[in-house]
């Protein structure tokens, strides 16, 4: 076994302990997710694909850099939907961090004496 | 001063860009949703409004998304600098702020973040109910793409100017126009951030719910508990606003309260199995094992439920707990 692949097993399984839904031992209740989603193969189906796109996703963060608890932090704080737009599409997506300014004054001034006057 | 002669000489290039396009293609296309409010304005909204009260950040460099998301928290009561959003939305390596991400942050800080529908309306509308809201746009010319995240903090439609907290800027008064050919390319990306105990104006059901159930994950528990009861103050009868609420007293060890609220939701949806399971593990755990059991039989009667398998898994801890294997 390579080193990469056991840190990769090691990502995969602090993200699911950190992100499985906790069990209380004795208690099944259930929750307001599963009672909007169909049903409960999907659901399965579902969950693995999420604990998947979430280990992926804080792989890419780690790339992107940021440190390891953060990712973690991160990637808990969203729901599976939103990890799975976001898995592998990280540097595809929109980055908002721009303050060009000037640029918007540019278009501001055009715009203003094209279409205001 | 090359720079700014390339800029004049680009800038007159665009102009005359635009002049073309818009003669060509008419306004209408460029800024199709400003045109529509020419015709139609949203219903109830004031022309004018401007909220006052939002704090400034400053945005340091690239980083537009934690400054306007303090903006919005600290708004809605959170206590939060940009510096304490950074370690939860900006990305190096992106030199920016993702959408999902601007999302997900206020759920630590127990807020409810909702995404608006793509619409002036919907903008307009939360604006004037005294929520800023923060959009995605892209300022950049041309094919330059340049993503930047502002707060709308108020309009005056007659004067025909949106007021944003961007960047450095404190006020930026911005026309309709140019500010939904900013916002458009970034497909009208807008979004609040609500404290529990508040509904978004424009929220509906089932996009408000799923993002409670999403600050839930995250978020404080009372939190949690207050936002459900909003919601189902809106809209009773919503079964999985009840047993999310339920499941979070339960969660604290507040059975009794969540044997009320279950009860409630169960008398005006007799039908429902996960409440009745859910009911059942309670009454168990209060110590009302026959009476737990007479219900989850009943649950289990159904046995094409999608739930099989945790009502399958209470009965077995219920009669677990009563001594007996069948």
């Amino acid at each position: 076994m390579t080193s990469a692949f056991k840190k990769m097993i090691c990502r995969f399984l602090a993200i699911a302990l950190i992100t499985l839904p906790f069990q209380t031992g004795q208690a099944s209740m259930i929750g307001t997710d599963q009672v909007n989603a169909a049903a409960s193969v999907q659901l399965d189906r579902n969950l693995v694909s999420s604990y998947l796109s979430r280990a992926q996703t804080v792989n890419e963060f780690q790339v992107l850099g940021l440190n390891a608890q953060d990712a973690i932090d991160r990637v808990a704080a969203m729901t599976d939907d939103e990890v799975s737009t976001l898995a592998g599409k990280i540097s595809a997506v929109p980055a908002g961090g721009d303050g060009l300014i000037a640029l918007i004054l540019v278009v501001f001034f055009i715009w203003y004496f094209a279409f205001r006057r | 001063m090359p720079d700014l002669l390339a800029w004049y000489g680009c800038a007159r290039l665009t102009a005359g860009a635009f002049s073309l396009l818009a003669v060509l293609g008419g306004c209408a296309s460029l800024v199709p949703q400003t045109m529509g409010l020419r015709d139609v304005w949203p219903a109830g909204v004031a022309v004018r409004t401007e909220l006052t009260a939002v704090p400034f950040f400053a945005q340091q460099e690239y980083q537009c998304g934690p400054a306007a998301l303090a903006t919005t928290l600290v708004h809605a009561g959170a206590q939060v600098t940009p510096e304490d959003l950074v370690k939860r939305v900006y990305l190096p390596g992106r030199e920016g702020s993702l959408q999902i991400e601007m999302l997900a942050a206020p759920r630590r800080y127990s807020k409810v973040s909702y995404r608006l529908a793509p619409a002036f309306d919907d903008l307009l509308r939360e604006v004037a109910a005294g929520n800023p809201v923060i959009v995605l746009q892209d300022i950049g010319i041309g094919p330059v793409t340049s993503w930047h995240y502002a707060v709308v903090v108020g309009f005056d439609y007659p004067a025909g100017e949106l007021y944003l907290r961007s960047g450095e800027t404190e006020r930026l008064a911005i026309p309709f126009t140019i500010f939904e050919y900013t916002w458009k390319r970034g497909n009208y990306w807008a979004m609040v951030t609500m404290p529990p105990d508040r509904l978004a104006a424009t929220a509906t059901e089932p996009d408000y719910l799923a993002a409670i159930a999403a600050m839930d994950r995250v978020g404080e528990a009372r939190a949690a508990i207050v936002a459900y009861s909003t919601f189902l103050g809106r809209w009773p009868d919503n079964v999985a606003a009840g047993i999310g609420l339920a499941n979070r007293h339960y969660a604290l060890g507040e059975l009794r309260e969540a044997e009320t609220l279950l009860r409630h939701v169960f008398a005006r949806h007799p039908d429902s199995v996960a409440v009745a399971n859910n009911l059942a593990q309670i009454l168990s755990d209060l110590g009302r094992n026959e009476e737990a059991l007479e219900l989850i039989d009943w649950a289990a009667q159904p046995d094409m439920s999608p739930f099989a398998a945790s009502v399958g898994e209470t009965r077995a801890m219920i009669l677990q707990r009563m001594g007996r294997d069948k």
